[in-house]
């Protein structure tokens, strides 16, 4: 029997669905009137920082090479018969897949045909077909998708970073893994990781757009087969409050130094609450947004240029605030962004500025509900968190320039942090 | 959706208004197009300019608060090539006015500083503030030289300056920038004067803004403009190669880039344009298309390998990242697959995956205000606008043999590679 849920908002007017399906799979239905696409995502709370852990039943923890989790993605699509791939060359849908730190999505989007691949995607991410060739044909494919990567230097800036702030916690390493570390990858290592981490308690389908409860239903009670929910174990070494390095530099062909900053925070608990979250992405608009006064000095001065940017970066086990952009002076460039940061300790945010600043997360919310792949995804990352997908409003809603004032004294450590630069040969 | 179409509301200047109430936002994309020429390098800082400064807001703090006072609205201005025609766009997207906490009406608001932006600039006594000018020229600068950062973007816009040297679409960067560094506040100020009287001017808008008061805004705006001349923009487009040019640049990377162009043989942009569409995404479009098939999954040797059509060019461009060393096995492979197009060998299971999928992308390109602009903008010097599905229709139609007789007329023009020098000089 299948336990569904109505889940509405007043604001947006829009409802959601949240179904506890018969083989113990948590569902998402998102319907949106007069959509012509539909969006599904069918996602596991895996990802590329799982890397010791032990399903109910087994005696040791089990530790695997950098890189499977993603690696598994890419082997998922093949099958004994037709690879899924040509199986949605047949319903005309544009199918895809991801794997970040904590999850792993498959997803397809379509207007035409959304029962047959959905049938597709629930088929294919539950019936794994891993040989030696196949895992073998992979390995040169994601070899050059790492290279690809190593090449980015954004992406290098910021996982040099992660490897200066972090001693243990897996997030230093790459999600892809290294060339060297897939190649360790066997298909029995692809089994024993599909059968603890693809379970139905460990996974959520989300489908949004032109769709129905009853329409998912039955493409979902007739594939989905009920599976014994396993609990999983995941280790994590202990994690210092204090960074690797203060400062790492790396040599690449680019135009101008690239700065990535991190404050690391000094985490009591592995996960962070929602309010948290949006009080930190508040707090970075204050420090250093588009309308901060410290965004302005800096560009005036010549200091940076629009390719700055902050970002709030956290997960289980981790948390950092991230300053990036480019320089040619970055050591000026992070001298000020911590004075700044002192400074505001002292003084506290400015209430105006705090009020605007709200207001455009409330605005930045609304807008999130217009694109069906966004909400999706958004309804399977809330769900892995812990949350419902509108709960942010109230959340919002609550925050207090005391609330910012707080999180600014309790998560900036001028002391815990570090800086990663890739400069010109 | 309704009001298909553009309706010029001024001279050179058209309007079209998709309503639909189903969108939590509104978007409103404001494009001139002028073609490609010398003042390339001022519209570029131009762009910037107007995107971060006006009379009413001078200051870079004082822009985005107003921007971020309309809720997060989200403002941007950017330059774009389209064919031979420069593109410079502003565009805004917001919450509807029925999220406004206070019932203000927000869209107009944002309509007023897209009008704002455009005809009272950060400007006085025939220039602009020189500071600002040189602030905005410095942002240009690290911007064009920060291509280079984008090793894949990079390796295409290297081809397209070789491949087309003597077009005005293979934009030289090295004069560009030189361009850019000669500019100040008075030839700033004078290309601004030169966007506003010699644009074709498109403005698109989707969800629930006001038709009549944006066409009542722009037409007074625009009417006001004295010796509005618009210049129709036309591209050259080169049918055919007469022979493959080979080049080779080399850069310190973990991974070399091919980078190939072709020219197809369309006479202009609408010859035989959706049998070239398809063609092309047979060839390297979707995961079902013969590159993917072959250079990826058969032969591992990359990650991507895909191939893009420039309607607005005539032109294909290939992409793939490989070993130095696997470059010949690559180009070989590419090419044995161009001929499989040539001689119609593809199969009819790729045929009807790329028809399939091509449609359906289409069909659903009208759920998101930004989609609906970015689409119906997208055919705004076509004789006919089409509605997505109307699209996917004539996609639709295609045949077998159209497919085979556009790949005939494809010819390889370069081959470009981005080394890193691992496998020593050719």
């Amino acid at each position: 029997m299948n336990n569904i849920k109505e889940i509405k908002n007043e604001l947006l007017q829009d409802s959601y669905y949240e179904i506890d399906h018969a083989s113990g799979l948590k569902i998402f239905v998102y319907p949106k009137e007069n959509y012509s696409t539909s969006y599904a995502v069918f996602g596991t709370k895996y990802g590329s920082i799982d890397t010791c852990f032990k399903a109910e039943g087994e005696k040791e923890f089990t530790e695997v090479p950098e890189g499977i989790a993603h690696f598994l993605e890419h082997k998922l699509f093949e099958s004994e018969e037709l690879d899924a791939f040509e199986r949605y060359g047949k319903t005309g849908a544009s199918a895809n897949a991801y794997t970040s730190f904590d999850k792993t999505c498959y997803l397809f989007s379509c207007s035409k045909n959304f029962d047959k691949s959905l049938e597709i995607l629930l088929d294919f991410v539950t019936q794994p077909y891993f040989t030696p060739e196949t895992v073998k044909k992979e390995q040169g494919i994601i070899g050059q998708e790492i290279k690809m990567c190593n090449d980015d230097p954004g992406w290098e800036s910021l996982f040099a970073l992660l490897r200066a702030m972090y001693h243990r916690h897996p997030v230093k390493i790459d999600i892809a893994g290294t060339v060297d570390s897939i190649s360790r990858i066997t298909a029995d290592l692809l089994y024993g990781c599909y059968e603890t981490f693809y379970n139905p308690a460990n996974m959520a389908l989300a489908v949004a757009g032109n769709v129905s409860v009853e329409g998912v239903l039955e493409v979902a009670d007739r594939i989905l087969k009920p599976k014994k929910c396993r609990k999983i174990e995941r280790k994590f070494e202990a994690e210092p409050a204090s960074v690797v390095e203060d400062t790492v530099i790396r040599r690449l062909p680019v135009a101008m130094p690239i700065f990535t900053i991190g404050f690391k925070e000094d985490i009591k608990t592995p996960e962070r609450t929602l309010k948290e979250v949006t009080e930190s992405n508040i707090l970075l608009d204050i420090i250093a947004g588009r309308t901060s006064p410290l965004y302005e000095s800096l560009i005036d001065e010549g200091l940076i240029n629009t390719a700055f940017d902050t970002e709030y970066f956290e997960g289980y086990g981790y948390s950092a605030h991230i300053f990036s952009g480019e320089s040619e002076n970055y050591e000026k460039v992070r001298e000020r962004i911590n004075k700044e940061i002192e400074k505001l300790k002292k003084t506290g945010v400015d209430e105006k500025d705090f009020e605007r600043i709200k207001r455009k997360h409330y605005g930045s919310f609304i807008m999130n509900f217009n694109d069906v792949d966004s909400i999706a995804n958004s309804l399977v990352g809330a769900y892995f968190n812990g949350e419902g997908l509108f709960d942010q409003l109230e959340v919002l809603e609550s925050i207090t320039a005391e609330n910012i004032n707080s999180r600014l004294r309790n998560a900036f450590a001028v002391e815990n942090s570090s800086m990663s630069v890739i400069k010109r040969d | 959706m309704s009001n298909i179409g553009y309706e010029e509301i001024a001279r050179g200047v058209k309007l079209m208004c998709v309503n639909s109430g189903k969108f939590k936002t509104n978007c409103i994309y404001l494009d001139f197009y002028m073609p490609i020429t010398d003042s390339l390098a001022a519209q570029y800082v131009l762009s910037s300019l107007m995107g971060h400064s006006s009379e009413r807001y001078p200051t870079l703090k004082s822009f985005n608060a107003a921007a971020e006072s309309l809720y997060g609205a989200d403002f941007d201005s950017s330059v774009a090539t389209i064919g031979e025609k420069t593109r410079i766009r502003f565009s805004v997207e917001l919450p509807d006015d029925r999220f406004s906490l206070d019932g203000e009406k927000i869209s107009q608001k944002a309509v007023d500083f897209l009008a704002e932006i455009i005809k009272n600039p950060c400007c006085k006594d025939g220039h602009f503030d020189e500071e600002l000018a040189e602030r905005e020229i410095r942002f240009t600068l690290e911007n064009i030289e920060a291509e280079k950062n984008d090793k894949r973007a990079y390796a295409v816009s290297r081809l397209r300056q070789l491949m087309c040297s003597d077009e005005p679409y293979g934009i030289d960067r090295d004069k560009l920038e030189n361009n850019v560094r000669g500019l100040d506040g008075k030839k700033l100020f004078d290309a601004y004067g030169e966007m506003l009287k010699k644009s074709s001017v498109f403005i698109t808008a989707c969800g629930t803004v006001d038709a009549q008061m944006l066409k009542r805004k722009f037409s007074g705006l625009f009417s006001g403009i004295s010796g509005r001349e618009p210049e129709k923009p036309e591209t050259i487009f080169i049918e055919k190669a007469d022979r493959v040019r080979y080049f080779k640049e080399t850069m310190e990377l973990s991974q070399a880039k091919l980078v190939i162009g072709l020219r197809t043989g369309m006479k202009d942009s609408a010859d035989s344009y959706y049998a070239y569409r398809v063609m092309t995404d047979i060839f390297g479009g979707g995961p079902y298309s013969r590159l993917f098939m072959n250079v990826r999954e058969k032969m591992s040797l990359c990650y991507y390998c895909s191939a893009r059509l420039i309607r607005d060019k005539g032109i294909i461009f290939i992409q793939s990242g490989i070993e130095d060393e696997n470059y010949q096995s690559a180009l070989d492979e590419i090419n044995a697959q161009l001929e499989i197009m040539k001689k119609g060998e593809f199969t009819d299971s790729e045929f009807d995956s790329s028809v399939c999928a091509l449609s359906d992308a289409f069909s659903g390109v009208e759920d998101s205000p930004a989609a609906v602009c970015s689409y119906y903008s997208s055919q705004a010097f076509d004789s006919e606008i089409l509605t997505g599905s109307e699209f996917a229709e004539k996609l639709g139609s295609v045949t077998r043999e159209q497919v085979t007789a556009c790949a005939q007329k494809v010819t390889v023009d370069s081959v470009y590679l981005l080394s890193n020098g691992e496998n020593g000089d050719e």
